[in-house]
């Protein structure tokens, strides 16, 4: 390798899960509500810190430098395979269970529309326009971002919205949903309805979702993981299928009459 | 061409044994912290290994499949590819199903925050960029679509009785 910077990297990261798994696994009480954070969301949060400009001096500089951030964004991938060839052992002892209910895992994909039902109106009441297109369409992972720069460009209003809910997700979603997931249990879903629901299509937001839902029900822990994996491995294969003949229709119709009515009010 | 290629398959091969390292030392760390988490033995091992194969035939399948006329195969992500290799090479093996089951779930996922972490550092800057409005939008938008997806599978699992 000619990254001379690279041994910094790889030293800085033992360190890092180092300090993280002697953390250890904290939980949080809020009111009744239980919130376990993971070593995995104390080795984002530590890693984010020191990227922070006012730390990258001396040998953080080194261990930051252009060539090893590149490097961890291009081959992040790469470093998730192990994890994606984790989920067979999770899912196949279930299989059968996931098929008989099957159709349930079909149906959920369409709750993904949400992003539209709830996201839309909440960014037009902000006095957002063109730019709720992009932001609301999906979790703004790379399927939306392909499609909103295929069709208005990066460049546009509606390019804006989709970069910047992309750049949200990779800041803090697999951070969001290891916090807020547990938190719906208290509205009455059950965990398996969570697990579904965590196969978002970001293997590190699932990671976080299902993770923490684990933390919550160590006796689930093997139906959650493998409904959390089998509904992201069907959102993969479906998912750009929903944006493009559900999400961009609705989003259409909502847009129309949300941004109508607002200009008959006035 | 044909270098840069091999060049490619290098350092990805090469990262990927690095990810499978870091998994291991993450397992013995919470091991040293905790001497009843899932131990190290040679079954461990074998699972790491698979894992490891897993992931290359994953990657192979991805790139056979450029030749395809179809662009949802094309864009099939390599994630999903190694996930269903996993699958079928769990099916038929119960003893692969048991040396994975070696590899503690978590000391997979410490390693892969810690370089998204990484990944991320010279964005952070972005985040001023993004107004707070975009903020806030995005938390609808997360929401929407956990909640919506998670209230569906609830009704269905009612009617299904389950």
């Amino acid at each position: 390798m000619k990254n001379k910077n690279f041994i910094y990297l790889f030293i800085f990261s033992a360190i890092v899960i180092l300090a993280a798994e002697f953390i250890g696994i904290k939980v949080i009480m809020v009111g009744k509500i239980r919130i376990s954070l993971l070593p995995l969301v104390f080795a984002l949060g530590i890693t984010m810190i020191f990227a922070i400009k006012v730390f990258r001096k001396g040998i953080f500089q080194k261990v930051y430098s252009k060539e090893n951030v590149k490097f961890a964004g291009k081959y992040l991938i790469i470093i998730m395979l192990p994890l994606m060839a984790r989920y067979g052992a999770d899912v196949a002892p279930k299989l059968k269970d996931i098929l008989s209910i099957g159709w349930i895992f079909l149906v959920q994909e369409t709750g993904n529309l949400g992003t539209v039902i709830l996201g839309l109106p909440v960014a037009i009441l902000l006095g957002l326009k063109r730019e709720a297109i992009g932001a609301t369409l999906g979790l703004g992972r790379e399927g939306e971002l392909a499609y909103i720069s295929e069709k208005y460009t990066l460049n546009s209003p509606e390019g804006e919205g989709v970069l910047a809910i992309y750049i949200f997700g990779t800041l803090f979603g697999a951070l969001f949903f290891s916090i807020v997931a547990p938190l719906f249990t208290s509205l009455g879903l059950s965990p398996e309805a969570l697990a579904i629901a965590s196969g978002m299509g970001s293997a590190s937001m699932m990671t976080g979702a299902s993770s923490s839902l684990v933390a919550v029900y160590p006796h689930l822990e093997k139906t959650i993981r493998a409904y959390a994996a089998a509904s992201q491995l069907l959102t993969s294969f479906i998912g750009t299928f929903t944006m493009v003949f559900l999400a961009v229709p609705l989003q259409k119709f909502i847009y129309s009459k949300l941004v109508k009515e607002e200009k008959n009010g006035k | 061409m044909e270098n840069n290629k091999k060049k490619e398959y290098i350092k990805i091969m090469s990262t990927l044994i690095m990810s499978l390292l870091l998994i291991l030392f993450t397992q013995w760390i919470k091991l040293l912290k905790n001497p009843k988490s899932t131990p190290i033995t040679i079954e461990t091992l074998t699972g790491l290994i698979i894992l490891g194969i897993f992931s290359v035939l994953g990657i192979f399948i991805h790139s056979a499949v450029q030749k395809f006329p179809f662009k949802i195969i094309k864009d099939f992500p390599i994630l999903g590819w190694v996930s269903m290799v996993s699958l079928a090479g769990c099916l038929i093996s119960p003893q692969v199903i048991k040396a994975i089951n070696s590899v503690d779930f978590l000391s997979i996922t410490t390693p892969i925050l810690t370089y998204a972490g990484i990944s991320i550092a010279d964005r952070l800057g972005d985040l001023r960029k993004v107004s707070w409005k975009i903020v806030i939008v995005g938390i609808f938008v997360f929401l929407g679509t956990y909640l919506g997806s998670a209230i569906l599978a609830e009704i269905g699992f009612l009617l299904s009785g389950k």
